[in-house]
């Protein structure tokens, strides 16, 4: 079941930068006009999770949006003496409990077409409230993935 | 919007919106905040017998459809189901989740067209939400009815766990939906239902109708619903009721009298009953204030304990309680879902508003949820969108721009027959 919205080229092919050419830390993406998915903030690649937050709640409390982060932590696997600097892409879902039930379909409906178009993502998170999306919550989610 | 390319060409606006449910089937307008009208699952069949009752609502007026074949009358929506009628049966059109009888589907949906919508019913797409156990055979059918008796310009259905879903914000949850007749755990993900997963119960809203009504019963309290009473005393707490009764017509129906005294039961139950946070202990039950309910009779008193009590019943059975069932679902997916299910569990239904039912079950599923397991619950305050939550999810996904092209049209119906629903509506 999806809504039938579409991801812009635009939405592609800053996603191949990030991606492939590591060009930036994070984009955050918007529905323009009930019809396309946009690009609406590119994050620099020096910025911080903080950073990252406040642009994606720039919107106001009550806006959905989309985010692709490229996060790097460091990772020791076990047995070995030396960490290992892992980054890992996640494509989240920010629909903020506040938020119009408008905009909660709209978003939840179309995330499926961003999950299609953008492969070589590691996970997938959903958000309704800052504790989900937060710095710590994110990275133990991503820490599962890696085998001990 | 204009849609070039799109199949179906229609004018958008006015798309209809239908959720079938076992306590009420609720209509309206896609793009609107909340159903137009709420028509009780049930018809009233009236025998052939004329009608001396000289009620000023049973005046003749279009709802009732004489002149079937076997010369039976039907009695849809509340304010004429609810007038005390002689034979007049009452059955409801559902079981199970899903539609049964189709004859009395279709005069409710007669009624809905000429008293709710008023207006004519090939103007307007139509979406139905539908449960997630529906049967391929039932959703065939149903398309069927829309586009050859109805002739409806589009049509779509959707599973309701994935409008509560959409409609909370989350793509993949899971869905507990507490209704009339059963309470069920729903894993969707990715707006799709993991249908060998569903996990359904039969406790809910009616079984905590008849549990009350039992407990009351024992209490030797006088169930006299408000149709029966003419006037009332005012009396003391716990005094025998004083009342008089009104002069009902002859020959009224076990079905239709059940009907009426399982409405009363809903008001009780909503009023008074309430699940405890933790399992029901008697101590900590008598410690909470108690609540006051006044019959329709004017009996009134303070219930205590047995409210927690009753509503125990919803989670302390070992195989069937909410929360079990929620575990169920989940440990029945792949490994790597449940994280994420249990990370979004939405509650929705009519019988969720029980107070204490959301605390409770989050607790009952910390419980049972592996210890590492990050638990979030959601459920929509309001009252409107947790009774309606699926059909909220319906209006607005009618009415998004570019959800037109998804739509069933009539000419694709022409093309390919009713098995276009399972391939456009998975």
């Amino acid at each position: 079941m999806a809504s039938g919205i579409e991801v812009s080229t635009e939405c592609k092919g800053i996603f191949e930068e990030i991606r492939k050419l590591k060009q930036h830390r994070y984009v955050i993406f918007a529905i323009k006009q009930e019809r396309e998915i946009n690009v609406e903030v590119v994050g620099r690649r020096n910025a911080s999770y903080d950073d990252f937050l406040d642009d994606l709640r720039k919107g106001g409390p009550e806006e959905c949006r989309y985010a692709v982060y490229d996060y790097a932590y460091h990772h020791q696997c076990q047995g070995a003496s030396s960490t290992c600097l892992k980054e890992k892409l996640f494509l989240m879902l920010w629909c903020p409990m506040q938020a119009k039930i408008k905009d909660k379909m709209l978003y939840s409906s179309s995330f499926a077409a961003l999950k299609k178009e953008f492969n070589g993502v590691q996970k997938y998170i959903q958000a309704t409230e800052l504790d989900e999306a937060c710095r710590e919550c994110v990275e133990e989610q991503l820490r599962v993935l890696d085998r001990n | 919007m204009s849609g070039g390319t799109m199949l179906y060409g229609g004018d958008e606006i006015g798309a209809l919106v239908f959720d079938p449910g076992h306590h009420s089937l609720r209509v309206g307008y896609a793009q609107e905040d909340s159903p137009k009208a709420e028509i009780p699952s049930v018809v009233g069949i009236g025998s052939s017998a004329p009608d001396t009752n000289l009620d000023p609502e049973t005046k003749t007026d279009n709802n009732v459809t004489p002149n079937n074949s076997d010369g039976r009358k039907f009695y849809v929506d509340t304010n004429y189901v609810n007038v005390p009628r002689s034979q007049m049966e009452v059955q409801t059109y559902m079981k199970d989740g899903m539609i049964d009888n189709w004859e009395l589907f279709e005069k409710v949906i007669d009624y809905a067209y000429a008293n709710v919508i008023q207006s004519e019913p090939e103007y307007h797409p139509v979406l139905f939400s539908e449960a997630s156990w529906n049967v391929r055979n039932n959703r065939e059918k149903l398309t069927e009815l829309m586009f050859e008796k109805y002739n409806v310009p589009a049509f779509f259905l959707v599973k309701n766990a994935v409008l509560a879903a959409f409609s909370s914000g989350r793509a993949t949850a899971l869905v507990v939906d507490s209704g009339a007749t059963h309470t069920s755990a729903v894993p969707v993900h990715e707006g799709y239902v993991l249908s060998q997963a569903v996990v359904k119960s039969p406790l809910g809203g009616d079984f905590l109708s008849r549990q009350c009504r039992q407990h009351l019963e024992k209490l030797n309290i006088d169930l006299s619903p408000v149709y029966k009473i003419a006037s009332k005393d005012v009396v003391k707490e716990r005094d025998n009721a004083r009342f008089t009764l009104r002069k009902l017509p002859e020959n009224l129906t076990q079905s239709w009298q059940n009907y009426m005294v399982q409405l009363m039961m809903q008001d009780f139950q909503m009023n008074v009953l309430q699940v405890l946070e933790n399992p029901y202990d008697e101590r900590v039950a008598s410690q909470i204030p108690m609540v006051h309910y006044e019959f329709p009779n004017g009996y009134h008193q303070d219930f205590g304990s047995e409210r927690f009590k009753i509503a125990e019943s919803l989670f302390d059975n070992a195989m069937l309680g909410a929360g079990q069932l929620s575990s169920t679902s989940v440990g029945m997916c792949d490994a790597d879902v449940r994280l994420s299910l249990f990370g979004s569990v939405v509650v929705t239904g009519g019988n969720t508003l029980l107070q204490g039912f959301p605390e409770r079950l989050n607790r009952d599923l910390q419980l049972r949820a592996p210890s590492n397991t990050r638990l979030k619950m959601i459920s929509a305050n309001g009252s409107v969108e947790r009774r309606f939550g699926a059909w909220i999810g319906g209006s607005i996904l009618a009415s998004i721009g570019t959800f037109q092209q998804m739509w069933i049209s009539s000419q694709e119906y022409e093309e390919a027959g009713k098995s276009q629903v399972e391939r456009k509506c998975p």
